[in-house]
């Protein structure tokens, strides 16, 4: 446990040394600081008592404007948040396994096993300041604007974090198979741009083919690969405090994750360096 | 006892197509008794980093065994105890000195509640200190070897591989590490080396081997693999007259001759005996007779060239 806190703690290090994580906070920071120059030149309150006299219709009007500007941050949120994630983690692997490098890690008292969990938390754990950092201080935002508290945004933290760690392990396997950023990016951003959002209209595509070997290889893919692109339709139902429709996305791509995980943990544990 | 032990070690380096395989280690064995420095020579590509990497669980043998501190290598924990030092090392350029320390430290599972002491030692030790505040992506490479031998050394390890440790580091440098090496041997240390700068493994190692396509040529005490049986260099008393002297020894081949100084190239050591008398039956005083020796460079260049002819 403790030799994964050390590798977690300076894979972290090394992401924070990386500029592309700064650019990824200082992004963040602009974008609340849109919002703070956005909430404090225009009056919501006055517009909403400007419509109604009556209480609950301007409350209506608020929690209206809440909700649009969730989904108006919390869609762009998911894919740029991600987008930027993959592109920085993408290199944690092939940068370990560089030679003088990697014989030094092994050549320590730590198992393979831990190397490799060490990296996934650290990446993960970076991803996951970022994107709390931004998500909670929009919440602040709007809470003090509008005095609504929902706390139904921060759900997104975790599922942005958790649709990274499943891509991240697909990163962390493509990496210890080939040691090239390059293709785990290039393969991560296919999924998460292209298979995935086309997997989600299989019937449709299905319909029309009409083909069954295509049904039955897109069905399979369906289930093998992770679900982004519902995962990011989950997202926004959960910010809007919708809650969760359907587990399976979840569920699958969950086991995505520890299967990815142990068949890298796997192949590392049996490589020669 | 010994800190290293290797059994019948073989490694190959599979390749898709069999034709292509390599043979990086065959049927290799070999002892390192505690508290020596060992050296480790051979050409490039004789298999001696395999050798290293196989120990430290880098890379896994194909066949044989081996242990290092009487603990079997695919025991990982047995890792505390030891150093390594890789050739071409990459460190995390994103830190300092004394965070790479403080990072190795803490993975080899170090644990000493004055640890920035020690690394302020360490540093010390290796002429580093007064860069503790640089980055290390500043560094030159000699500056990067210092470094990496001080990490090598943080976690106070029994058994310390060092592959290369003098690359890129001035004569300066270089003689202020073999002081080291030395004086980290006299704590009762085992000091594994890898080096292709054989005039300076002669000067501090206790034990060689010389390995060449995963075979070893030779192993032993350096005095012992260094000594030529068949040179003798006999002084003569006073100036001799060298005709007299080549007329004396003309059943023999005279190697050298300068002054009062004689080279003999002998078939057999055996034959000194008579090289003397035929000496002193021509007059001549003896002062003294040695037998010469070869530098380590000699001996190695000698039998790796027999071996490439052999093969």
């Amino acid at each position: 446990m403790k030799n994964i806190l050390t590798l977690s703690q300076y894979t972290f290090r090394e992401a924070m040394a990386r500029k592309i994580f700064l650019t990824f906070f200082a992004v963040s920071s602009f974008v609340l600081i849109l919002f703070v120059i956005l909430f404090v030149s225009v009056s919501i309150e006055e517009m909403a008592s400007m419509i109604s006299v009556n209480g609950n219709e301007a409350f209506d009007f608020i929690s209206k404007i809440v909700e649009v500007m969730k989904i108006a941050i919390i869609a762009p949120l998911f894919v740029g948040g991600l987008f930027l994630s993959i592109f920085s983690a993408s290199s944690f692997i092939p940068n370990m396994l560089e030679k003088g490098s990697i014989d030094l890690l092994l050549s320590k008292p730590v198992s393979r096993a831990q190397i490799i969990l060490g990296k996934f938390f650290g990446g993960f754990a970076i991803v996951l300041l970022n994107i709390a950092y931004l998500v909670v201080g929009l919440w602040l935002l709007i809470g003090v604007k509008f005095n609504v508290w929902d706390t139904s945004i921060l759900l997104s933290i975790v599922m942005i974090s958790f649709t990274f760690a499943v891509l991240y392990s697909l990163i962390i396997l493509v990496g210890i198979l080939t040691r090239s950023s390059i293709l785990a990016m290039m393969l991560t951003y296919i999924i998460f741009f292209i298979l995935s959002p086309v997997l989600l209209l299989r019937d449709k595509i299905s319909i029309l083919i009409d083909n069954v070997v295509v049904e039955y290889l897109l069905d399979g893919l369906y289930y093998i690969i992770p679900k982004t692109a519902e995962l990011s339709n989950i997202n926004i139902n959960i910010a809007q405090g919708l809650g969760i429709d359907e587990y399976q996305p979840i569920i699958s791509s969950f086991l995505f994750m520890i299967l990815t995980l142990a068949l890298s943990i796997t192949i590392f544990n049996k490589k020669d360096y | 006892m010994n800190s290293i032990e290797v059994n019948n070690l073989t490694k190959v380096y599979d390749s898709r197509f069999k034709k292509n395989a390599v043979t990086a280690l065959k049927d290799f064995n070999l002892n390192v008794e505690s508290g020596s420095i060992f050296g480790l020579l051979g050409p490039n590509g004789a298999g001696k980093t395999t050798l290293i990497k196989i120990l430290l669980g880098i890379t896994f043998p194909t066949k044989g065994s081996a242990s290092i501190l009487g603990e079997d290598i695919s025991n990982y924990n047995v890792r505390k105890k030891i150093g390594y030092l890789p050739e071409n090392h990459k460190f995390p350029n994103y830190l300092t000195g004394p965070e790479v320390l403080t990072y190795f430290s803490k993975l080899s599972g170090y644990e000493n509640p004055n640890l920035n002491i020690r690394i302020d030692e360490m540093l010390a030790l290796v002429k580093m200190d007064q860069w503790k505040k640089m980055k290390i992506k500043k560094y030159s490479k000699g500056m990067m070897q210092r470094l990496g031998l001080a990490q090598a050394m943080i976690n106070d390890p029994e058994l310390i591989f060092l592959d290369e440790p003098t690359d890129g580091v001035d004569p300066i440098g270089r003689k202020e590490i073999r002081d080291i090496l030395v004086d980290v041997k006299n704590q009762g240390k085992t000091i594994f080396l890898n080096s292709h700068l054989l005039s300076e493994v002669e000067l501090i190692t206790d034990r060689v081997a010389i390995l060449n396509k995963g075979i070893m040529l030779r192993e032993g005490d350096v005095k012992e693999l260094t000594i030529s049986k068949e040179l003798f260099k006999i002084t003569i008393k006073g100036e001799p007259d060298e005709d007299n002297i080549k007329s004396a020894l003309q059943d023999f081949l005279i190697s050298k001759l300068e002054k009062n100084i004689v080279y003999v190239k002998l078939d057999s050591s055996d034959e000194i005996d008579k090289v003397i008398d035929s000496l002193r039956k021509n007059n001549f005083s003896i002062l003294s007779v040695e037998n010469q020796k070869n530098t380590l460079e000699d001996m190695f260049i000698s039998l790796i060239n027999e071996t490439e002819k052999k093969i």
